[in-house]
C-alpha cells in the first residue's frame, strides 16, 4: 500500500492500545481517543448503523468517560471480580483512507479473558481510524467485529 | 422418582418459598414441562415473517424446537420443527425464508408451510407396507394451541389452556397501550436482537423486574458514575443527550417506587407503575407528538401516555416495557442457565428517533456491554451461589403481606411490595400442581 505509512509506528500504537485493556486503564485507554472518538461493537454481521441498528457497544466520549467512572465504582458489584485480558493482534493492514484523510487500519485479534473464574475467548476484526498526530496517532473510532456476534454472550464487562 | 405433588406443595407458601426451586434440576425439569409446557410461551412478532415463507425458529421450553413460519395465504403457523420422517430438525436457521416449502436435510421430504406433508422421495417403497401417507402423522404437527395478539405469537403444548386474550387478563392493556403508542396503533421489530447468556436460574429475571428495592443498591454504581460526569458538562451539552433521562432514575427513591405500585393477575402476570414509572419524565419528540395527536386527538393522545408502566410480565417467558417499546424474552437452557433475547420495535408512522431511543435503551440496559444488566446478573449469580448453603431452606417474600388490595381480576400492592413475586408463586404452585387449567 501507500509507501507513507509507517506500519511498525501503527503496530506499535494498536499494541500499546491493548495494552491498557489487558490489565485496565481506562484512564490512558480514553486518552488515545480523539474528543469525537467512538467505540463500536456491532451485535450482528455487516451491521452498518450503530444508531439505527442495535449493538453490543456503542461509546462515545460521554458514555466512555461514565464507563471509566463505573469501572472502578466500588459498588458496582459486576466488578467486584478482577478482569484480566490477553490481547493478540495480527494481519495489521492499511486498507485506505477516510474521506477525512483518516487512516483506516484493520486487524485480526483473539483475546483471552479471565473473569469470575472463567476463561473465555474472542475473536474477529478490529477496524481503527486513525488520526495521524505527532510521531503518534488518536484514535477516530474503532470497530470491534465479532466472529460471533449473534451468539448469546455473558456479561463484557471490558472493551474487548 | 419425579416429585410428589405434596412435595411441590410444601415447595411454595404464601410468604417463602424453598430454596430448591432454584437450584433442583429435578424442579428444574419439572418446571419445564408443567409451567413452560401448559402457559402461553411467546415465539416471536409477525412482523418478523413478513412474507409467505418466512421463519423464525426457536425452543418453546428448554428443548422442544419450534419454527413460527407464515404461509402463502398469510397466516402464521408455530410447528413442531420436526420432520414428520425420522424426527429430524427441519429448520436449522434462526430465521429465513423456506421458499415453496420446507425440504429436509436428511432423506428429502418436503412440507408446506401449514406442516403438511408435500412430497415423500420414491413413494412406492411404502407401497402394501400399511403406511398410510394421507396419515396426518407424516405432517409437521402443529403446536396445540397458537395465537397472536396484535402481531405478538405466542404458543402453548397444552391443549387446555385457556385462549390467549382470557390467559392474559387485564394485563392484555399493556400490549394495547405499546400498539396505540404508534400513530398507526402498530409495531414492528426493528434494528435488531441482543441475546444475553445467564448463568443461572430462569426465575431471577422475571422475579428482578419489579423487584424496586434493587435498583438504588444494584445500580447505585451506574447512576453515580453518570451522575459524577454529567455534573463536569455545561446543562446545554445534558439536555441533549438522551442516556441522562435514560440512566438516573435508575437511583429512584424508596418513596418513588413505593407509589409506582405493582399489579397482579391470575397466571403470575404482573405489571409496576400504571399512573407513573421510572420512564415517566421522557422528553417526547415534538414531531412524534404532533403525529400522536393526528391520529388520536389531544385527549386520547394524553391518556395514552398516562399509562405509563416499567415492566409487565407474562408469566414466565415475556416481559415489555410500553414506554420504552422493548420486549425481553426468557429461554431457559438448565437449572443454572437461560437466555434472555431483547428485541426493540418500531412504533409505526412514528419518526426515526423513537426506535433510536428504544435501541439506545436496550443498548445500554440490557446488552452485555451495558452497565446495568451486568450488575443485575451478579446479583443473580451471587443467589444462586448462596442458596446452596444449608443456613436457611427458606427465600422471604413478606414484603407488604396482608396490605394487597383485591379488586377481583386484580390484585393491587405498594411498589416496593413483594406482591410480585408472591403472584408468580401462586402460579408457580398451580402449574406445578396442574390445577392452573381446571
Ligand atoms: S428424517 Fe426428514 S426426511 Fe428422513
Ligand atoms: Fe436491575
Amino acid at each position: 500500500m501507500s509507501a507513507d505509512i509507517d506500519l511498525i509506528a501503527v503496530e506499535d500504537f494498536l499494541y500499546q492500545e491493548a495494552s491498557y485493556l489487558d490489565n485496565p486503564d481506562l484512564e490512558k485507554w480514553l486518552a488515545l481517543y480523539s474528543p469525537d472518538g467512538t467505540y463500536w461493537m456491532p451485535a450482528s454481521e455487516n451491521q452498518h448503523d450503530p444508531v439505527n441498528e442495535i449493538s453490543h457497544f456503542y461509546d462515545d466520549r460521554v458514555m466512555m468517560e461514565i464507563r471509566k467512572r463505573n469501572f472502578v465504582h466500588p459498588r458496582a458489584s459486576s466488578k467486584d471480580s478482577a478482569v484480566r485480558c490477553s490481547h493478540l493482534i495480527g494481519n495489521i493492514r492499511h486498507a485506505g483512507r477516510s474521506d477525512n484523510g483518516d487512516l483506516i487500519i484493520t486487524s485480526n485479534f483473539q483475546v483471552v479473558m479471565f473473569y469470575r473464574e472463567e476463561q473465555r475467548v474472542f475473536a474477529g476484526t478490529y477496524q481503527h481510524h486513525l488520526i495521524e498526530r505527532n510521531n503518534s496517532f488518536l484514535i477516530r473510532s474503532k470497530r470491534v467485529n465479532l466472529i460471533n456476534p449473534e451468539a448469546a454472550h455473558k456479561s463484557i464487562i471490558i472493551y474487548l | 422418582m419425579p416429585l410428589s405433588n405434596a412435595e411441590i406443595a410444601r415447595l411454595v407458601e404464601d410468604r417463602r418459598v424453598h430454596k430448591r426451586v432454584y437450584i433442583d434440576p429435578e424442579v428444574f425439569e419439572l418446571e419445564m414441562e408443567r409451567i413452560w409446557g401448559q402457559a402461553w410461551i411467546y415465539i416471536g412478532h409477525e412482523s418478523q415473517v413478513p412474507k409467505a415463507g418466512d421463519y423464525f425458529t426457536t425452543n418453546i421450553n428448554h428443548k422442544v424446537p419450534v419454527v413460527m413460519v407464515r404461509d402463502k395465504h398469510g397466516a402464521v403457523h408455530v410447528l413442531h420443527n420436526r420432520c414428520g420422517h425420522k424426527g429430524a430438525k427441519l429448520v436449522e436457521q434462526r430465521s429465513g425464508n423456506a421458499r415453496g416449502a420446507f425440504r429436509c436435510a436428511y432423506h428429502g421430504w418436503t412440507f408446506q408451510h401449514d406442516g403438511q406433508v408435500l412430497k415423500i422421495p420414491n413413494e412406492t417403497g411404502y407401497d402394501n407396507t400399511g403406511f398410510d401417507l394421507k396419515d396426518s402423522c407424516n405432517n409437521m404437527q402443529k403446536v396445540a394451541q397458537s395465537a397472536s395478539y396484535r402481531g405478538f405469537v405466542f404458543a402453548t403444548l397444552s391443549s387446555d389452556a385457556p385462549d390467549l386474550e382470557t390467559w392474559m387478563g387485564g394485563a392484555k392493556d399493556c400490549f394495547d397501550n405499546l400498539c396505540d403508542r404508534s400513530p398507526e396503533g402498530e409495531v414492528e421489530v426493528a434494528g435488531g436482537v441482543l441475546r444475553y447468556e445467564h448463568d443461572c436460574n430462569w426465575k431471577y429475571i422475571i422475579e428482578n423486574l419489579n423487584d424496586t428495592m434493587h435498583p438504588m443498591v444494584v445500580h447505585q454504581s451506574v447512576v453515580q458514575a453518570a451522575q459524577d460526569y454529567i455534573d463536569t458538562l455545561p446543562e446545554e451539552a445534558v439536555k441533549q443527550r438522551s442516556e441522562a433521562e435514560i440512566i438516573l432514575p435508575f437511583g429512584g427513591s424508596y418513596e418513588n417506587m413505593e407509589h409506582m405500585g405493582i399489579t397482579g393477575f391470575k397466571y403470575g402476570h404482573h405489571y409496576d407503575g400504571g399512573k407513573t414509572s421510572i420512564h415517566a419524565d421522557y422528553s417526547v419528540d415534538p414531531e412524534y407528538h404532533k403525529r400522536m395527536v393526528a391520529a388520536y386527538g389531544e385527549e386520547r393522545t394524553k391518556e395514552i401516555y398516562s399509562f405509563n408502566t416499567h415492566n409487565t410480565l407474562y408469566y414466565p417467558s415475556l416481559t415489555i416495557k410500553t414506554a420504552v417499546q422493548n420486549i425481553r424474552v426468557v429461554r431457559p437452557v438448565a437449572v443454572d442457565k437461560f437466555v434472555v433475547e431483547t428485541w426493540s420495535f418500531r412504533l409505526k408512522g412514528a419518526p426515526d428517533t423513537m426506535l433510536q431511543r428504544t435501541l439506545l435503551y436496550s443498548r445500554l440496559i440490557n446488552s452485555v456491554g451495558s452497565m446495568v444488566g451486568p450488575d443485575d446478573l451478579e446479583c443473580y449469580r451471587r443467589v444462586q451461589d448462596g442458596l446452596h448453603s444449608d443456613a436457611s431452606e427458606w427465600v422471604e417474600m413478606y414484603r407488604q403481606f396482608g396490605r394487597d388490595e383485591d379488586l377481583g381480576d386484580r390484585v393491587r400492592g405498594g411498589g416496593t411490595s413483594d406482591l410480585d413475586m408472591r403472584t408468580e408463586y401462586a402460579a408457580w404452585r398451580d402449574y406445578m400442581l396442574q390445577e392452573a387449567f381446571s
